[in-house]
C-alpha cells in the first residue's frame, strides 16, 4: 500500500544528512537534491572509477546507450562487439586522431546485466595520469557522452532497481570504508544481507497482515477458521523476539560504521595528552608540565586492529576559577557521558604508597570521573572503562608489583593497565586490552546476524516493534485496529527497504485461502 | 420514506411508453445507456444534480433487476452502500424496502469493518427502483436498444480527440442528442453466454444481445483498449425440492439495521424475516466436476475470472479435497426459488443436476433455471479520468462492469459518481472527485483509473488504507455535507438531517470532553470498570468512553442531565471515542496523500521525452496510464520511488519556471507601459 514517495524523499534526505554528517564523509549521493532536472536519460556518462593518482591499473567506466559506440570506435571493433562480460586485450585509440593511447583490457556489459542496468563498458588501462586523461578526453569526444556527476552510476543502478536502499547505503560505506572491519561490514550490507533480513521480516509481516485481512474480509461467509489468528499471534511474537534481539545490539554496527568514541579523562597533569600523542604517534596535543594545559577537546582518528576509533583528549578534571578551563571541564564531562569507552588516566605518583589505600583512592577517583547519574557497578560491568596508571617509570619496581597484585585482587574494578607514556612500558599490553574492548563494542562484522548500521534503520525498526504491540493490545477487542498495527509495522519496515501495496496483501490472501461464495 | 406507497408498476410502464414517442426529438443533457445498478444510480444522480436526463434500457421490466445474487452489502460492499446512500443514491433505501433478512457481518471485529448486509426480495427491489426513477424530476425512461454512439468534432478548449454528441437508436429512428453519454452496459459488450459446450451471444439469459455497433465504435473509432473477463451464475433451485433438515439454519439479526441514514427501521418487520441455510459440498461434487471438464468450455477459456467469487469448478480444482460452503438464500418473501450461493457453474444442464444432488440438502433438488457463464469485454479503466470520463473522448462516461468491476455495490457507486460528473459536465460545471482518504468510492475509482484491473474488481476493506476513518457509521458525516455543498447531488431534506446529526454529535462530544474528573472519581462513578490509571490523573468523558466495556449508556445513567439527551447517538459516540485517537494519528498521512493528490500532472505531459532521468520502462507506464495526479502515479505498479522523486522535482520546477516567466512577462509589460507613458510625456 502503502509506500509513498515522500517516504522516499524522507529517506533520501536522511541518507544525505547522515552521509554529510557521518564519518567518513560521502560524496556519492550528494548531488541528488534537485539535480535530475535537465538530465536526459539518453545521455551516456563516463568517469574514472578507480582512485586518483599514480597506480598500476586504472578503470574507466561508461554507462548509457552510446557505450557500445564508444567501445567500437575506441577499441577498434568496427564489426562486432566482444562477447559480454569477457576480457579482451585491445589497443585503445582516440576515435578522431586515430592515435593509439594505450593497450588495455575492455569489457562489454550489455543491458540489463550491468551494474547500472544500462549498456556499460569498462576500460582497464595503465594508471598513469597522462594515459587516464587521454582516454577520458577521447571518451568525451564520442557523440552523446558526458562526464558523470558524482554518484551518478549508483543512482542509475538504484533507479533501475539493481540496488535497494540498504544496498546503496552499504555500497557508499564500502567505498568509504577506512578500516578492515568497516570494509567487511559494508561488504556484507552491500551484498544485501541486511536488506535480506529486513525483506524476510517484511515478507513475514505481509503474511501476518494478509491473514488478518482475510479473516476480516472473508471469514463470515468463507471457510476461514479462527485458527488463522492464532497462527498470526505466533508469527507476531516470533517477529517481536527477533527484532528485539536485533535492536539489542548495543549499537555495534553503527559504532563500527562511524567509529568507536574513546575518551581520555582524568585529573590534570595525569598524562592524558601524552597518551594521545603516544597512541597516534605524533604530537597532536600540546604537552607541558603545567596543569590545565589542555582546555578544549583534541580529537584524532585511529585504526586499532582494524576497528575505527575516534580518540578524544579532554581537559583535566578539577575545580577551577578560570572561565575557559571551567568550560573545558564541562565539555570533558559531557564527552565522558557520550563515550563508548573511557580511558581514566591516573598519575601513579599521586597514589598512596600503601597498596590497599591506593585501591580505595582509585575507587574514589573513578567515582569522581563517572557520569554523575550512573551507578559505578553497572558502568564497570558494561566494559565501558579502562583504568590507566601512568608514569610507572616514576614508581619503584616493588611498589608497582604490589599495586598490580592488589588491584587484581580487589573486585569491582575496570580492567587496569600500568603504563608509562615516557618509556612506552606496558603500552603493548594496553593496546591488546584496548583492541579487545573495541572489538567487543563493534562486534564481529562477519559472524552472527547482520547488525544495524544506521540510526535511520533503528528508528524505523523501533516504530515497527511498537506497532506490533498495538496488534497484541487490540487483538481481542477490535480487529480493525489490530490490523492497523500490523499495517503500521509493515509501513515502518518498508521505509527501510521498499514498498508494500494492498494488491500484494490480496495476492497472499488468494494464494493461502480458498475464497469463494 | 418507507411509509410511502409504491405506485403500481403498470402506470410506470404506460408513462414511459407515452414519453417514448417524442423522446427522439428532444435534446438531453445526459443520456444513460443501461438500467442496471450503475445505470439507475447514474440516471437518478444526473437528474438530482439538475440535468435533463434520459435512461435507455433494452427492457423496461428489467430496470433495477438483481441479475445474480439476491443480496446487497457485506464486508466492504456494505460500506459502499452506506456511502451511495449518504450521497442520496437509491440502493440503500431500495435495500431497506426490499430486504427480507438483515445481518451485520463482522460484528465481533470492530465497527470499522462491520458489513451491513441483506437478502432481498427481487420483485420488491425492482419495484422500488422503478418507482424512484418515475418520481425523479427531469428524468425520462425509454425502452430501446442503442445502435451507435454519435461522435463528432472536439471542443478545442478541452482535452480529448473525440466528442460524443448522442446516441443512435436501433430500428432506424432519429438520433437522440445529449452533451454527456454514460454507458453502463454491464456484461453486454461483446458478451457471450456459456452452458456446457454451447455458446450464444448475449449478456444475460433471456435478454437480446446488444448491438455490435457500440462495441465497434468504442474499439475502432475511439481506439479504446478492451480486455475480456468472465463471470457466472448458479442454477436456481425450487424451494420445495430442498431437504432443509440437512442444512444449518442461519437466522437474521433480531433487530434489522437499515442501510439508509434516512431510515430508522426496515420495511420488513423483524419477525417476518426469512432465514438462510448453510450446507457443504462433498467429494461427489469434486468427482462430477472432474468427470465433466471436457464438456465445459467456459472453464477452459482463458478470460480472467474473479479469484474471490469463483465457480464451483475452479474452487474444487484449485483447492481439491476440501469441503466448500454452499449458502441457500431465499429469492423473495413469496418466491418459490432458492439461490445457492457458491455453486456458480457452466457445465451442461444434466451434469448440473447430478452435481447439485451430490450435496446433502439438495439430494432430490430440482433446477428451475440452469447456471451459465458469461464472457464479456471491459474497457481498461486506466483510460478514464477520476470523474469516470473517457480521457480521449469528451462527454463519454463509463460505469459498472464495463470498467472491469463486479458486484452491485461497486456498480452503483460508479454509476452515481459518473452520473454526477456527466451532469456537471453537461451543465458546464467543473467535474468533482472523491479522495481515497475520504471514501471507499474514492478508493474504488482511484484503484480503477490509476491501477487498472486484471480480474473483476471487488471492494474489500483491506483496499482502503484509512479504513479506521472510513467507517459505515460515519459515511453521512464524510459525504452528505460535501454532496450538498460541493457536488449538488443531495436533497435539502437529507442535508438538513445530516446537519442536525453533525450538530448533535459535536455537541455531545463537547459535553463529553468537558466532563473531566479525576480517575478516582471515575472509579466511584463506574465501580465495575477497571480504570487503569494508577496515578490520580484527570480524564475526560471521551477518554473513559474509549475503555473496552464502557458504553455511552453507562455514562448517560451516571450523568443524566448532561448526557441523556444524546442517547440517540450512543453507538456512534462510542465508536467515535474509540477510533478518534487512531484517526488523529493518521491525519498526517492523510494530509500528505491529499497533497500528492492535489499535485496535478499536466494531461498532455510528454513522458517519453521528459528531460529527467527516468527509465524507458517507467516512461512507458506513465505514458500509457497518464496518471492525473502525483498521488495516482505513486500507486502505479512498476513506478520506482526514484522516478516519483524526479517527477515531483520536474513538476515543481516546471511550476517555478512558469511563475518566473509570468513574473518576467509582467515586469516587461510594466516596463513597456512605463516607456509608453514616458514617450507620451511632452
Amino acid at each position: 500500500m502503502i509506500m509513498l514517495p515522500s517516504i522516499y524523499r524522507g529517506i533520501w534526505r536522511a541518507v544525505h544528512t547522515l552521509r554529510k554528517r557521518g564519518t567518513p564523509p560521502c560524496r556519492f549521493l550528494s548531488t541528488c537534491d534537485g539535480l535530475p532536472v535537465g538530465l536526459a536519460d539518453a545521455e551516456t556518462i563516463f568517469a574514472l572509477s578507480s582512485g586518483h593518482g599514480r597506480c598500476g591499473v586504472a578503470v574507466v567506466r561508461a554507462s548509457g546507450p552510446a557505450s557500445a559506440t564508444a567501445l567500437r570506435c575506441m577499441a577498434g571493433l568496427s564489426r562486432s562487439l566482444p562477447p559480454p562480460r569477457t576480457a579482451l586485450l585491445r589497443s585503445i585509440t582516440d576515435s578522431q586522431s586515430k592515435e593509439v593511447l594505450d593497450r588495455g583490457l575492455v569489457f562489454w556489459f550489455p543491458a540489463p546485466h550491468s551494474f547500472t542496468g544500462e549498456d556499460s563498458v569498462e576500460f582497464h588501462i595503465h594508471g598513469g595520469p597522462a594515459v587516464i586523461t587521454a582516454v577520458l578526453q577521447a571518451l568525451g569526444s564520442v557523440p552523446g557522452m558526458r562526464p558523470a556527476e558524482a554518484g551518478e552510476f549508483t543512482r542509475r543502478a538504484f533507479q533501475a532497481g539493481k540496488l535497494d536502499l540498504t544496498e546503496v547505503e552499504g555500497l557508499g560505506d564500502l567505498i568509504h570504508a577506512e578500516t578492515e572491519a568497516q570494509r567487511r561490514q559494508a561488504l556484507r550490507q552491500m551484498s544485501g544481507e541486511l536488506g535480506h533480513l529486513y525483506q524476510d521480516w517484511t515478507h513475514k509481516l505481509k503474511r501476518c497482515l494478509a491473514h488478518v485481512e482475510a479473516f476480516i474480509d472473508f471469514s463470515e461467509d468463507e471457510l476461514i477458521e479462527d485458527g488463522v489468528l492464532n497462527q498470526v499471534d505466533r508469527w507476531v511474537c516470533d517477529l517481536q523476539a527477533e527484532m528485539e534481539q536485533h535492536l539489542k545490539d548495543e549499537r555495534r554496527g553503527e559504532r563500527l560504521r562511524s567509529g568507536v568514541q574513546v575518551v581520555i579523562a582524568g585529573a590534570t597533569n595525569a598524562g592524558k595528552s601524552s597518551l594521545l600523542n603516544t597512541l597516534c604517534q605524533r604530537p597532536a596535543a600540546i604537552v607541558s608540565p603545567i596543569a590545565g594545559t589542555t582546555r578544549d577537546i583534541v580529537e584524532t582518528a585511529l585504526d586499532i586492529g582494524g576497528f575505527p576509533v575516534l580518540l578524544s583528549d579532554t581537559a583535566g578534571l578539577r575545580e577551577s576559577q578560570d572561565l575557559v578551563e571551567r568550560e573545558g571541564v564541562r565539555r570533558a564531562r559531557e564527552r565522558v557521558e557520550q563515550a563508548d569507552l573511557t580511558l581514566v588516566v591516573v598519575d601513579c605518583a599521586h597514589l598512596p604508597s600503601d597498596a590497599q589505600q591506593a585501591a580505595a583512592f582509585l575507587q574514589e577517583h573513578l567515582r569522581s570521573v563517572l557520569p554523575t547519574q550512573e551507578q559505578p557497578e553497572t558502568v564497570f560491568a558494561a566494559d565501558r572503562f579502562l583504568l590507566l596508571l601512568n608514569k610507572t617509570d616514576l614508581l619503584p619496581e616493588e611498589q608497582r608489583q604490589k599495586l598490580d597484585r592488589e588491584l587484581r585482587r580487589v573486585s569491582g574494578f575496570p580492567p587496569v593497565c600500568l603504563i608509562s607514556c615516557h618509556t612506552n612500558e606496558g603500552l603493548q599490553d594496553f593496546l591488546t586490552v584496548l583492541h579487545s574492548s573495541v572489538k567487543t563494542l563493534c562486534g564481529d562484522p562477519l559472524s552472527g546476524a547482520p547488525t544495524l548500521t544506521q540510526a535511520r534503520h533503528r528508528a524505523h525498526l523501533q516504530q515497527c516493534f511498537a506497532a506490533l504491540a498495538q496488534y497484541q493490545r487490540y487483538r481481542d477487542i477490535d480487529l480493525a485496529l489490530a490490523a492497523e498495527g500490523v499495517r503500521l509495522a509493515l509501513t515502518s519496515l518498508g521505509r527501510i527497504t521498499g514498498r508494500v501495496g494492498a494488491e500484494e496483501i490480496l495476492d497472499i490472501i488468494f494464494k493461502d485461502f480458498c475464497i469463494g461464495k | 420514506m418507507l411509509t410511502k406507497k409504491l405506485p403500481p408498476l403498470n402506470s410506470f410502464l404506460s408513462l414511459v411508453s407515452r414519453r417514448a414517442s417524442h423522446v427522439t426529438r428532444q435534446q438531453y443533457d445526459v443520456i444513460v445507456v443501461g438500467g442496471g445498478h450503475a445505470g439507475t444510480e447514474a440516471a437518478a444522480a444526473a437528474a438530482r444534480v439538475g440535468a435533463k436526463t434520459l435512461l435507455v434500457s433494452q427492457k423496461i421490466q428489467t430496470i433495477g433487476a438483481l441479475s445474480c445474487n439476491p443480496s446487497l452489502g457485506g464486508v466492504g460492499k456494505g460500506q459502499l452502500v452506506r456511502e451511495v446512500d449518504a450521497l442520496d443514491g437509491l440502493c440503500g433505501r431500495a435495500g431497506d424496502w426490499a430486504g427480507i433478512h438483515f445481518s451485520i457481518l463482522n460484528r465481533s471485529k470492530g465497527p470499522a469493518v462491520w458489513g451491513p448486509r441483506a437478502q432481498l426480495d427481487r420483485q420488491r427491489y425492482r419495484e422500488f427502483i422503478q418507482s424512484e426513477l418515475l418520481s425523479t424530476p427531469r428524468l425520462t425512461v425509454l425502452e430501446g436498444s442503442v445502435e451507435e454512439l454519435l461522435v463528432s468534432e472536439t471542443n478545442p478548449e478541452q482535452p480529448g480527440h473525440h466528442r460524443v454528441t448522442g446516441i443512435l437508436l436501433a430500428n432506424g429512428s432519429h438520433p437522440v442528442s445529449a452533451s454527456s453519454v454514460i454507458l453502463t452496459t454491464g456484461t453486454f459488450l461483446s458478451g457471450s453466454l456459456f452452458i456446457g459446450q454451447s455458446t450464444s451471444p448475449g449478456g444475460r439469459i433471456g435478454d437480446a444481445p446488444s448491438s455490435s455497433g457500440l462495441s465497434h465504435t468504442l474499439k475502432e473509432r475511439l481506439g479504446l483498449r478492451v480486455g475480456r473477463l468472465r463471470t457466472g451464475t448458479p442454477p436456481r433451485i425450487l424451494r420445495d425440492s430442498v431437504d432443509f433438515s440437512l442444512a444449518v439454519v442461519q437466522p437474521p439479526d433480531g433487530h434489522p439495521t437499515p442501510f439508509s441514514f434516512l431510515n430508522t427501521r426496515t420495511h420488513c418487520k423483524p419477525e417476518e424475516q426469512l432465514p438462510c441455510h448453510l450446507t457443504y459440498t462433498t467429494p461427489g461434487v469434486e468427482r462430477v466436476v472432474k468427470d465433466s471438464l471436457h464438456l465445459n468450455c467456459h472453464i477452459q477459456e482463458d478470460a480472467k475470472g474473479p479469484r474471490y467469487c469463483p465457480s464451483i469448478e475452479s474452487r474444487v480444482l484449485r483447492f481439491p479435497g476440501r469441503r466448500h460452503q454452499v449458502w441457500l438464500e431465499p429469492e423473495g418473501l413469496t418466491s418459490d426459488l432458492l439461490y445457492p450461493q457458491g455453486l456458480s457453474m457452466t457445465m451442461p444442464p444434466d451434469v448440473q443436476l447430478s452435481l447439485i444432488r451430490q450435496i446433502p440438502a439438495l439430494h432430490r433438488a430440482k433446477i428451475h433455471t440452469h447456471g451459465y457463464g458469461v464472457q464479456y469485454d471491459f474497457v481498461c479503466p486506466t483510460q478514464l479520468s477520476p470523474a469516470l470520463q473517457v480521457k480521449n473522448t469528451q462527454g463519454l462516461f463509463l460505469a459498472g462492469q464495463i470498467n472491469g468491476t463486479t458486484g452491485y455495490e461497486e456498480a452503483a457507486a460508479q454509476g452515481l459518481w459518473a452520473g454526477v460528473n456527466a451532469a456537471r459536465c453537461a451543465l458546464s460545471m467543473p467535474t468533482v472527485s472523491l479522495s481515497r482518504t475520504e471514501s471507499y468510492i474514492g478508493v474504488l475509482i482511484d484503484d480503477l483509473v490509476s491501477r487498472g484491473v486484471t480480474e473483476p474488481y471487488r471492494m474489500f476493506t483491506s483496499r482502503a488504507e484509512f479504513r479506521t476513518a472510513l467507517r459505515p457509521d460515519n459515511a453521512d458525516m464524510r459525504l452528505t455535507l460535501k454532496g450538498f455543498e460541493e457536488v449538488g447531488c443531495v436533497s435539502t431534506l437529507r442535508y438538513q438531517e445530516a446537519v442536525r446529526v453533525r450538530d448533535s454529535l459535536q455537541d455531545a462530544q463537547a459535553t463529553l470532553q468537558a466532563l473531566s474528573l479525576s480517575s478516582n472519581s471515575w472509579k466511584k462513578q463506574l465501580p465495575d470498570i477497571q480504570i487503569s490509571e494508577v496515578k490520580n490523573t484527570v480524564m475526560t468523558g471521551m477518554e473513559v468512553l474509549q475503555y473496552n466495556n464502557v458504553s455511552f449508556e453507562m455514562l448517560a445513567s451516571a450523568f443524566p442531565e448532561s448526557l441523556s439527551r444524546h442517547m440517540e447517538f450512543s453507538q456512534r459516540l462510542k465508536i467515535e471515542a474509540v477510533y478518534r485517537p487512531h484517526c488523529n494519528l493518521q491525519k498526517k498521512e492523510i494530509e500528505r496523500i491529499q497533497k500528492e493528490e492535489n499535485l496535478l500532472l499536466p494531461h498532455d505531459m510528454d513522458y517519453l521525452s521528459l528531460p529527467v532521468s527516468m527509465s524507458q520502462e517507467v516512461r512507458e507506464i506513465l505514458d500509457r496510464v497518464r496518471p492525473s495526479t502525483l498521488g495516482a502515479a505513486t500507486r502505479l505498479q512498476g513506478i520506482t520511488p526514484a522516478a516519483i522523486v524526479h517527477l515531483l522535482n520536474y513538476v515543481r520546477s516546471a511550476e517555478l519556471r512558469e511563475r518566473r516567466k509570468h513574473r518576467k512577462q509582467q515586469k516587461e509589460e510594466r516596463e513597456e507601459e512605463l516607456c509608453a507613458a514616458k514617450a507620451s510625456l511632452p
